[in-house]
């Protein structure tokens, strides 16, 4: 018998003008917590994709289950190989019980008029949230849990499937730090148990506190598996990216003008409560804490999209009532969205039409219609000087790279000449490259007056680029720092429950949202 | 019980013991026996044909082509009958014609969705014209009545049950069937799941190919069934009887709390929706109000239900209170 | 050299029309000709009235009832011994109120339009059959009949000059003003254009609005040339608009649509109509064949658009 639950060998994919993979392998022990790790684009889910059957890879792949060579081209021959995939944004079925839920698929290679066996069913699920010390009524529909839940049924679908090989991609994105830690139990216990665990992350001490082996992929390429224990951050860093790459912290003091924004006692139920801060001219502000703290909210709520229950807006003193989307771009307030695809661009449409579309009242001509001319020549300034590529105007944003979208979002934004600007996770799925890029850019943003906020859970990037600290915790603002003061350490404790000293304090030590932006 | 009252199928429930209680004020004849029979067996094509739309709405689906396919499955029985001998073989043969007749067509529906992935609604558009067309060229829209039908089919027509009209049997055995369909097989489910996330379902291993191909052949099927019904219950085939019935059957699955955007919609609900319109109708007749003021109720219904129902959802989505706020 | 679709489908309108010249005896005689150009408008309107409405993803299944109930408004003016003007205007305010409606509870409730449309098209279709008990209006001035049936300078159908100046104004519309950006910008993807600032809840009630007010011109067209109003007034035109658009390269999920390829399809729909008219074909083999070229269409696209996937995916295993 072989020691590995999983080999495979010579995995190559091709897309329409890209090599997503490039001759790379993965070889996963019995019972270990492998990591998977990468650069967004590296390739990691189109491996994952593969292993899965739902991306045929190109000829030539091999993969050995247990030591014997296996062929994947369904879905439901990995299913049968015993490899669950949790992916990202999850499996589930709203609409179905968590019951149901944990055990559909079992019975995806039987006859469609087979009768269902509730009794069975329920025994079933009933088993893996026991084995999982989970609290979940297995009747509710599955709508009403909340995600790190969701997540746990998802394992318990897993573990119903018996599955040898439990593949996580990124699952930790959207817990909270409490249920984090509550994953990581879960996943010490499922390895205990001899099932062996794939871990994607790119939070590297999250890596650092699972893993026991992994592998690192670069631009599809493959770069080796290691033990992690012989390995240090900088090194780890240093595979993904081929270089070193660190930010240096903001330590310039910038000498702030007067107060040009200004908020108040904002307030919504069950999004956040009592917000009050200001901003001065030439200051960059950065919000951090978990997620879930209510900063996406809060900024939304700024920009008009999310009603708040209460509060004052004042933009260079003067009182202001932003009711809109449309409001909000009157009075000078832009907003750029963490979704970047769903929210920040329309995709199909040129990067003409996306830049002009704040302003379009602002490019008509005498007759009130849209001048083609000015909007080319304004997309045009903001490709030329924000450096998007490739330089073509007419060019679709959904065929521009990560960063290169979010160049086009930004230079949306700067053609509407806002006063202030928020910016939510400013560099979320951009390689390190274009993160720098975008860093300068904001700093020279705020040089120039602008009131820039920046939301980001990568406390580098917070220290790299904000001139004072604003940390939220459950809908509050618990703390505020200088960037002078302002440590990751300090950021982490006012970001948890700082309550409870003893978990705040463990967690000090090992800070896991402290990783390298990468 | 909570859970219960929050159900949508309760508040229809609720809407149509409202209804029927004023209209039992109105007129003394609503609450007989005979009038409720009177407008189920009235509605048994209207509640087959919703029935089955059911399962098209919660994959997400719409089929606008129901009507014109149970018109050509009606017309097909139609000239049928002049072949057929006069015995109850007869009727049993037709059991078996009308609805393989009607599956043929909601195959090619469900191919074209399904294989072809053309938008459902741009799919029975185009059936719907071809069907609707073949049929009235054939036909040349007249009628044909009852005197070409066999006896055993008249028969068959006026028979009743334990004083309950044969048609009513046919509508409760549809309703069991596809409710048994729905809850308690593999296929059943895998409807509910790719109305509920096509994308998951693709990753446990559902085709959902085959289950969009499954449903629009259901839905033939059952076409095929309710042209015996409509031709038992008119006793003749009329080309032009069913024009514009689709979206009745669509309104119907609606109002019976199905969401036009996949993974909700349950038999009985339907059978709710199919009540309330057909209870609203006999009230309006009952309360003798111009005939002609029965489809702005109707109309009415229908925008203030969506709205109320959409509406509701948006509260119930604002109360989930994303974070905890500290107090 | 590439084509666009509409490009592509102008040539197969063109095709289709001296195909039909060549075997339809008196197609291309000029009583022909007009009378195609009188036919024509009714169903153009109404089929550009239903692509704006598609372009934004949405439906509008009571655009013919709307049409019609503006007819009525229009007729009891002018039976009333009202003129024509205060008939249009009146027609074009019973669309618009139809509209308003559809656009209020779309836009501001939030209510998918197929829904609110399938119910407001009952409604209109009740507030009909109450208004005109089922009968039909006719009996109107000679002025009044002139808008369907007369010529411009005695040569061109005046109706048709009408299709005309509104199909240029659609196309204005849609291709030149901030709202026809915002229609194509919303159809693509109505978060990020409300995240943008445009106030999506009007950009919404503009498109039914408009709408309806193609409709309530479609309306004073037929009920011209029909000199009589009834509740089924351009109801078969319902399906056949949203077959019009479709087959016009409208998306069916939002986001493009041009007026040429709407109005190129409408001409290949008449096209078709009329030849196999001349032909001594049925008038309903006429659906038959529109439902086939909309069904074949769509199925050569998603051939086309497979093959051309492959031939990438190939081209780029061999550069691999």
């Amino acid at each position: 018998m072989s020691d590995y639950i999983l080999q495979m060998k010579n995995i190559s994919k091709t897309f329409p003008g890209v090599k997503a993979l490039d001759n790379v392998e993965l070889e996963v022990k019995k019972g270990e917590v492998h990591a998977l790790i990468g650069e967004n684009g590296a390739g990691k889910s189109t491996l994952i994709k593969i292993l899965a059957g739902i991306h045929k890879p190109d000829p030539g792949a091999k993969f050995y289950f247990e030591g014997e060579e296996a062929k994947i081209n369904k879905p439901i021959d990995a299913t049968l190989k015993g490899v669950s995939i949790i992916y990202q944004d999850l499996s589930l079925f709203p609409n179905l019980s968590v019951a149901e839920n944990i055990y559909i698929g079992q019975d995806s290679n039987k006859k469609p008029w087979k009768k269902i066996n509730w009794k069975n069913i329920k025994k079933t699920a009933e088993r893996a949230l026991e084995e999982l010390e989970v609290d979940i009524d297995p009747n509710t529909t599955v709508e009403r849990l909340s995600i790190a839940q969701q997540q746990l049924v998802e394992i318990a679908r897993a573990l119903a499937f018996e599955a040898k090989l439990i593949v996580m991609d990124e699952p930790t994105s959207a817990l909270s730090s409490s249920e984090v830690e509550k994953l990581y139990r879960v996943v010490d216990k499922l390895s205990s148990r001899g099932i062996s665990i794939i871990f994607i992350s790119h939070k590297l001490k999250e890596l650092f506190r699972v893993s026991d082996r992994f592998t690192v992929l670069r631009d599809g390429k493959y770069v080796g598996s290691y033990q992690t224990e012989e390995i240090d951050e900088s090194k780890l860093i240093n595979l993904m990216v081929g270089r070193d790459v660190s930010y240096e912290k903001n330590e310039k003091e910038v000498e702030t003008g007067e107060t040009i924004f200004q908020i108040s006692n904002f307030s919504k139920q069950g999004n956040f409560k009592d917000i009050s801060f200001s901003l001065k001219k030439g200051e960059v502000l950065g919000i951090t804490g978990l997620v879930g703290s209510g900063r996406t909210e809060l900024a939304q709520a700024i920009f008009g999209v999310n009603k708040p229950d209460s509060g004052e807006l004042k933009i260079y003193g003067n009182d202001v009532q932003i009711r809109s989307s449309a409001d909000a771009v009157k009075k000078g307030v832009a907003y750029i969205p963490e979704a970047r695809q769903t929210q920040g661009l329309v995709l199909e449409q040129s990067i003409i039409n996306n830049i002009s579309l704040p302003i379009l009242n602002r490019m008509r001509n005498k007759l009130k219609l849209i001048d083609r001319k000015s909007e080319v020549q304004l997309a045009e300034q903001y490709i030329k000087s924000l450096d998007v590529r490739p330089a073509l105007p007419d060019l679709p944003a959904s065929k521009l790279s990560g960063g290169n979208q979010q160049k086009v979002v930004i230079g949306k934004w700067l053609s509407a000449q806002p006063k202030i600007l928020i910016i939510d996770e400013p560099t979320n799925g951009i390689d390190i490259g274009a993160k720098t890029e975008i860093h300068k850019l904001l700093r020279r943003l705020a040089n120039d007056g602008i009131g820039v906020i920046m939301i980001s859970s990568e406390l580098p990037e917070i220290l790299a680029v904000s001139d004072r600290v604003l940390v939220m915790r459950q809908g509050r603002i618990s703390g505020e720092l200088g960037i002078k003061e302002a440590t990751q350490e300090k950021i982490m404790s006012y970001a948890l429950n700082s309550g409870n000293k003893d978990e705040s304090s463990e967690v000090l030590n090992e800070p896991n949202q402290v990783s390298q932006g990468v | 019980m909570k859970e219960l009252l929050k159900q949508k199928e309760i508040s229809i429930l609720a809407i149509i013991l409202l209804i029927g209680a004023v209209l039992s004020f109105v007129s003394p004849v609503f609450l007989t026996i005979g009038n409720f029979l009177d407008i189920i067996e009235g509605n048994v094509v209207l509640g087959i044909l919703a029935i089955g739309m059911t399962l098209i709405i919660i994959t997400s689906d719409i089929d606008v082509s129901v009507a014109a396919v149970t018109t050509a499955v009606a017309v097909s029985i139609g000239y049928l009958f002049t072949y057929l001998p006069d015995s109850w073989i007869s009727v049993l043969l037709l059991f078996l014609i009308a609805p393989v007749i009607g599956l043929v067509m909601g195959l090619v529906n469900g191919l074209l969705v399904s294989i072809i992935e053309i938008p459902a609604i741009v799919v029975t558009l185009g059936t719907l014209n071809i069907i609707a067309g073949i049929v009235l060229y054939i036909t040349n829209g007249n009628y044909i009545n009852s005197t070409s039908f066999p006896k055993s089919f008249m028969e068959f027509a006026n028979y009743e049950l334990l004083g309950i009209p044969i048609l009513i049997y046919l509508l409760a055995i549809v309703a069991i069937g596809t409710w048994y369909i729905l809850k308690h097989t593999l296929i059943g489910r895998s409807v509910l799941a790719i109305g509920g996330n096509t994308q998951s379902s693709v990753r446990v291993g559902i085709d959902y190919k085959k289950v969009k191909l499954f449903v629009f052949a259901y839905m033939g099927v059952l076409a095929g069934i309710a042209a015996i019904a409509q031709t038992a219950y008119t006793k003749a085939v009329d080309p032009n009887g069913m024009l514009g019935l689709e979206l009745t059957v669509i309104a119907a699955v609606v109002l019976g709390g199905a969401n036009i955007h996949g993974g909700r919609g349950s038999v009985h609900g339907t059978l709710l929706g199919v009540l309330l319109l057909a209870i609203m109708q006999n009230g309006m007749i009952l309360a003798r109000i111009d005939t002609y003021w029965q489809n702005v109720v109707t109309g009415a219904i229908i925008v203030i239900a969506v709205s109320y129902d959409h509406i509701s959802y948006k509260r119930s989505q604002d109360k989930l209170a994303k974070i905890e706020v500290e107090a | 050299m590439k084509l666009s679709k509409e490009s592509i489908l102008g040539l197969i309108a063109l095709g289709t029309f001296l195909l039909l010249a060549l075997i339809a005896p008196g197609f291309l005689s000029s009583n022909n000709i007009t009378s195609m150009m009188f036919q024509l408008p009714e169903f153009g309107l109404i089929a550009l009235a239903m692509m704006v409405v598609i372009v934004t993803g949405g439906i509008d299944l009571s655009i013919t009832y709307i049409a019609a109930l503006s007819g009525v408004g229009a007729a009891l003016m002018l039976t009333n011994g009202y003129g024509m003007l205060p008939a249009i205007i009146v027609a074009i305010l019973f669309a618009l109120a139809c509209g308003a409606f559809n656009g209020f509870v779309i836009s501001k409730i939030g209510v998918s339009p197929i829904l609110v449309t399938l119910g407001t098209m009952v409604l209109f279709e009740g507030i009909i059959l109450a208004i005109t008990k089922g009968n039909s209006i006719s009996g109107f001035s000679d002025g009044y009949s002139l808008i369907g049936n007369g010529y411009y300078l005695g040569l061109v159908p005046l109706s048709i000059v009408i299709f005309v100046l509104f199909a240029i104004i659609t196309a204005i519309l849609l291709s030149k003003t901030s709202w026809g950006r915002s229609v194509y910008m919303y159809g693509s993807n109505e978060t990020a254009t409300l995240f943008s600032g445009v106030k999506n809840s009007r950009v919404l009630m503009k498109v039914y609005l408009y709408a309806s007010l193609l409709a309530a011109i479609s309306a004073i067209i037929m009920t011209s040339r029909y000199n009589s109003v009834k509740v089924d007034l351009g109801s078969s035109y319902l399906l056949q608009s949203v077959a019009a658009a479709v087959l016009g390269g409208t998306n069916i999920h939002g986001g493009y649509g041009k007026v040429i390829g709407t109005v190129y399809a409408v001409m290949i729909f008449q096209f078709i109509r009329n030849g196999l008219n001349l032909l001594g074909f049925h008038s309903s083999l006429v659906d038959v064949v529109i439902g086939a070229i909309l069904i074949l269409v769509l199925a050569m696209n998603f051939f086309s658009d497979k093959f051309k996937k492959a031939a990438e995916t190939r081209k780029a295993e061999k550069a691999a």
